[in-house]
């Protein structure tokens, strides 16, 4: 029996001996697999697990020495309360919310219509630019601050949060822009002759086709968008002082660190609490952004 | 990009000498000319204590209802280096506030742009007498004063340091520094071969002085005060670099012996290190203003009711505390100067000073001798007088200083920014350099910073 | 005919790809244009109409519109990226004093200081060992990831990419007070097991691992995601018939996906080695140049010693150093992918 039925190269393994073994070791790799990204995501997990336990322990408790730091005895959500009873934190959490929201808004456009432009269309100098656009990120920020000055300054934005709507699409138009660009080509051109044909303008091929088609890949985009806008620290650090135009990031450093006096307990709910926003949106759309970079990042 | 001169016309510096001669005779009366009223924004250095910036605005919102003027005032950190950040902005755009608050070097850094004080600095230095020489070596640039000291933010890092560990080895800190007006014979004694010889048993005692040898400011100043008690100069006032002098070489002997009984972390500490050290009772000296005791107040009493601060150690050359000014200085593209020098002259009154100084606890110092008999440094507890000897008192025979003094101040800017004072030590007591090796490396390093 | 379409109508190409042109219905091929497909089904009177009318006027209409569309971009690029950089290498030519223009004079002084060879040193130590750190954990997660059951996969992505979505300086905050030397909640454990305290941010070569450990914990998950996406675009049957082939898994690997991966690999390594030599927040918090500048990088050694130290010119020469050699590699790899795409059809 088993003489006969033993497989060829090409036909499907049949036997029970084989499937059985087959199975076993898919089973092994999956126990495996679950094992090793447990360990992993234990590490990564260590310090906003910290974090949060600093955020629930009072200043007195922090600074004692002789009870373990990883657990709370004490616990109290004081510094939360107080943070968001805070005016000034309120500020900081309206301001971010207010520009990162603006900026993405700005930054998909951009991206969007250039990414269709340069997919699609041809020009002079697309060919440059698609691949160029790349290569915005040469100049470090920790650099380009210094030029931003005078531009800011001659149209009178510093310490405006507006003036970071000018400049944060700089962050996150190019890497957007490189990814819808993949996303577009890789939609068959046959669709967008088809609407030609039918008297459709490029404006409404846009919209109607490549926007539908490729959402998952605009989302995609509009999530790195936000991560990017709502972390940053240099340029507020830089443009912004009154704390009525202060972002989230720079805020709580520059509120809850006095001098040499560090109010730990507060900064790691503050952190928290700015930490929030972009972790609760991944967890909703982050099987889009997974889409996303599946199909229009893959080269080759 | 060019830089213009201050730009000062032969018109304003007319109208500067009558203001300047105004002010001069009669200090409490305000001259209006027709530019003092209008506008004006300052952008001030944002108290660690908060309540510092209340008086501020209280004081400011005074004068300007006084004045007729029209102030905003923004309170900005110093965290993140924020304050640096928006000065080199409004340097570079040539438009923001007009009086800004500038810390210890930048005041320097910035002189070109920078209208001249030196009116403000007459009238005060008549009425309270002479400036410290370190603020008046921070903010004169080529003959002219740039910027006028400011109590708010200006600090001495005398010792701050546990009475019971000093008494069970048979110093009592509080009678050699009590809180009176009395120099006592003990505080004579107070060296650093004196010091030498309790952090050994401080380290034994597992208290041990947390004296940091990292980059930062609170690292750089101490040592730097040490050199300067020793005449160690790495760059002389003419510019040249002397690191490889005998008085350095001698200073350097020095701090090979302590180092020994520094605990191992001294190397990555930053400016809060020795004060986290303190609060969690961890060390029986630190170099440092009442801030770490401030905060032990709160989080850890009982070595908050053991503390007492007291100037830095002498020397073989005297006695030197580490000083920090804040300045206040006016752009030169403000719009309204004459106001704003009418506002800083006021500010730097005595009765202001001493109200923001009330509101701080006194954590301020001022730049005069003569107002360094505030009540409020006897009255600070517990344990009461604490703070007493915090600022140098004329009975002190010290002087404030600050550390790379009296290098030529670009030069001076860059040995302190580049912590080479502090590496220069690193490199032997944890590098396991030679001291040829290390100040071989030391001279290097200045030769590069003599760059123009 | 409706152009309505769905996502099930994608279809995986380069982004370079021009479709091959089809031939028409009696046999002969066009060259006009690619769009011939449609055409082929249509009468040959309607095809000539068309072609006078409406594909003319689609062809000129086509290159104002795409310029139009692509203006924010340019204007983008021209203005907030190209003229303060431009500004910036400007001002590295300058003297300290910025009044006058001294070429590569700010360039020949660093070389000469030997701090900032140990700044070149450690800037290349710290971006090339993360990014290696980062992509192969990034990409053992990736393939672990890839082994689990599709709709088991969500949580553990989402807890995985936790440390990147957590604003930077913010974590790392968090991270220096898992490092201070007073409070280390790690040394509190090692202390737990009788191991003695580590000065983390004491000691040059724990500072330095400090710091390639808070990078490569911050940057890992943006390549676990990226390689995640592209191994979800592998073939199955490809691995189907390297198994029945006796392919184990090793060689799977390096034949199959590797190969096909090799793009988004080049891609990712060059766009985080391009930030990762950028970095300011991680090594400014954590150590500030580190003890006795041993963990100084191109970003701190510039604001160290440029804006504090009153000499901007030189701060942007630090900062602009490793700009000619990155922009060559990016030259050199983005040319290599746009090749690779155009061969791929």
């Amino acid at each position: 029996m088993k003489r006969e039925s033993r497989p060829t190269a090409e036909k499907e393994p049949l036997d029970g001996r084989r499937f059985g073994t087959l199975r076993r070791r898919r089973r092994w790799a999956l126990w495996g697999s679950y094992a090793a990204l447990a360990v992993f995501v234990f590490m990564f997990l260590i310090p906003p697990f910290y974090m949060l336990m600093t955020s629930l322990k009072t200043s007195a408790e922090i600074s004692e020495q002789r009870t373990n730091p990883w657990l709370v005895y004490y616990p109290t959500v004081q510094n939360y309360w107080e943070l968001i009873q805070d005016r000034n934190f309120q500020n900081f959490f309206v301001n971010s919310v207010k520009i990162t929201i603006c900026v993405v808004a700005v930054s998909m456009a951009i991206s969007v219509l250039a990414a269709f432009s340069l997919a699609r269309l041809r020009f002079w100098g697309s060919q440059v630019l698609a691949t160029g656009v790349f290569l915005t990120y040469l100049i470090p920020d920790s650099l380009l601050f210094i030029p931003f000055f005078q531009i800011l300054g001659k149209l009178s934005l510093i310490n405006n949060t507006w003036g970071l709507l000018l400049i944060y699409p700089t962050l996150a138009v190019p890497f957007c822009s490189w990814i819808m660009i993949g996303y577009f080509a890789s939609i068959p051109k046959e669709l967008d002759e088809a609407a030609l044909i039918d008297g459709a303008g490029w404006m409404q091929v846009l919209f109607k086709i490549f926007i539908p088609v490729a959402l998952p890949g605009i989302i995609a985009a509009t999530i790195f968008a936000f991560t990017v806008s709502w972390g940053q620290f240099i340029y507020p650090m830089a443009y912004l002082y009154r704390s009525d135009q202060m972002v989230l990031t720079v805020g709580i450093i520059s509120d809850l660190i006095r001098a040499d006096v560090f109010q730990w307990g507060k900064i790691m709910a503050g952190s928290l609490m700015a930490a929030a926003p972009p972790v609760i949106i991944y967890a909703f759309l982050m099987d889009y952004y997974i889409a996303g970079l599946t199909a229009g990042a893959t080269k080759g | 990009m060019k830089t213009k001169g201050s730009g000062i016309s032969r018109r304003d510096v007319l109208k500067l000498g009558a203001a300047a001669a105004a002010s001069a005779t009669l200090p409490l009366v305000h001259v209006r000319t027709a530019r003092a009223a209008g506008k004006l924004s300052v952008g001030f250095w944002d108290h660690w204590v908060p309540a510092g910036n209340a008086a501020m605005k209280k004081q400011v919102a005074a004068w300007a209802k006084k004045n007729k003027v029209e102030v905003t005032d923004d309170y900005i950190t110093s965290i993140g280096n924020k304050i640096l950040l928006t000065m080199s902005a409004e340097a570079q755009a040539k438009a923001g506030h007009d009086i800004l608050a500038f810390d210890t070097w930048n005041i320097g850094n910035n002189a070109e742009n920078l209208e001249p004080v030196d009116d403000v600095i007459n009238s005060l230095e008549k009425k309270y007498g002479k400036i410290n020489p370190a603020s008046e070596y921070l903010a004169k640039v080529k003959g002219r004063w740039v910027g006028v000291p400011s109590s708010s933010g200006s600090q001495y890092k005398p010792s701050c340091a546990r009475i019971s560990f000093f008494k069970a080895q048979g110093l009592d800190v509080q009678a050699m520094y009590p809180a009176k007006p009395e120099h006592t014979a003990l505080s004579d004694q107070w060296t650093w071969d004196t010091m030498l010889k309790l952090a050994e048993p401080a380290k034994k005692a597992n208290l041990p002085f947390a004296l940091g040898l990292g980059q930062t400011s609170d690292n750089v100043d101490w040592v730097g005060a040490l050199f300067r008690s020793f005449g160690a100069e790495l760059v002389d006032a003419q510019g040249n670099i002397t690191v490889k002098s005998d008085a350095v070489k001698q200073a350097l002997e020095y701090m090979m012996k302590l180092a020994k009984f520094l605990p191992d972390d001294v190397y990555s500490f930053d400016d809060a290190s020795n004060n986290r050290a303190l609060i969690a009772g961890k060390t029986a000296l630190i170099f440092n203003p009442p801030s770490a005791w401030a905060v032990a107040k709160r989080d850890n009493p009982s070595v908050a009711a053991d503390c007492w601060t007291f100037p830095t150690p002498a020397g073989p050359k005297g006695r030197f505390v580490p000083h920090l000014t804040y300045f206040w200085g006016i752009w030169s593209f403000s719009k309204n100067k004459s106001a704003a020098k009418d506002l800083l002259t006021f500010l730097m009154q005595r009765e202001q000073v001493e109200e923001r100084d009330i509101a701080v606890d006194g954590y301020d110092i001022p730049p005069f001798m003569s107002m360094s008999d505030f009540k409020i440094w006897s009255e600070v507890e517990p344990p009461r007088g604490t703070v007493y000897n915090y600022p140098v008192r004329p009975f002190h025979n010290a002087t404030p200083s600050i550390s790379a003094y009296p290098a030529p101040r670009d030069i001076a800017v860059q040995i302190y920014n580049r912590a080479t004072v502090t590496t220069l030590v690193a490199k032997m007591t944890k590098g396991g350099q030679s001291m040829d090796q290390a100040l071989s490396w030391a001279q290097d390093e200045l030769e590069g910073f003599k760059r123009g | 005919m409706s152009w309505k379409v769905s996502s099930a109508d994608n279809v995986h190409r380069g982004w370079d790809a021009a479709p091959p042109l089809p031939t028409r219905s009696d046999g002969r091929q066009d060259d006009e244009m690619a769009n011939r497909s449609i055409l082929a089904t249509l009468p040959r009177e309607e095809i000539a109409r068309m072609q006078t009318g409406s594909i003319r006027r689609l062809t000129r209409r086509r290159s104002t519109i795409a310029f139009l569309m692509c203006l924010p971009l340019i204007l983008l690029i021209f203005g907030l990226v190209l003229y303060p950089g431009l500004y910036a290498i400007f001002l590295s030519l300058l003297n300290k004093r910025m009044t006058q223009f001294v070429g590569l004079g700010n360039f020949t002084f660093l070389f000469q200081r030997s701090t900032f060879r140990l700044v070149v040193f450690q800037s290349c130590l710290f971006a090339i060992t993360a990014v290696f750190a980062k992509a192969v954990i990034g990409f053992t997660l990736a393939h672990l990831m890839h082994n689990l059951p599709s709709k088991n996969q969500r949580v553990w992505r989402g807890l995985l990419l936790v440390p990147w979505v957590i604003p930077l300086a913010i974590s790392t905050l968090g991270w220096w007070w898992l490092f201070d030397p007073s409070y280390s909640a790690f040394n509190w454990v090692l202390n737990g097991v009788g191991l003695p305290e580590v000065a983390w941010l004491g000691e040059a070569n724990w500072a330095r691992f400090c710091m390639i450990l808070v990078n490569t914990w911050w940057g890992t998950p943006f390549f676990m995601i990226m390689y995640l996406a592209a191994l979800k675009s592998v073939p199955e049957h490809l691995y189907e018939s390297a198994a029945i082939d006796g392919a184990n898994a090793w060689q799977k690997m390096r034949y199959i996906t590797l190969p096909m991966l090799r793009n988004i690999i080049s891609i990712t390594v060059l766009f985080s080695l391009i930030v990762t030599f950028a970095n300011f927040d991680i090594v400014r918090i954590l150590t500030n140049g580190g003890p006795q500048d041993q963990t100084h990088i191109f970003a701190t050694y510039a604001f160290q010693a440029g804006i504090q130290s009153g000499d901007i010119p030189l701060g942007a020469a630090v900062s602009l150093f490793m700009l000619p050699l990155l922009a060559v590699a990016s030259f050199f790899i983005l040319r290599g992918v746009t090749r690779r795409s155009k061969e791929a059809l």
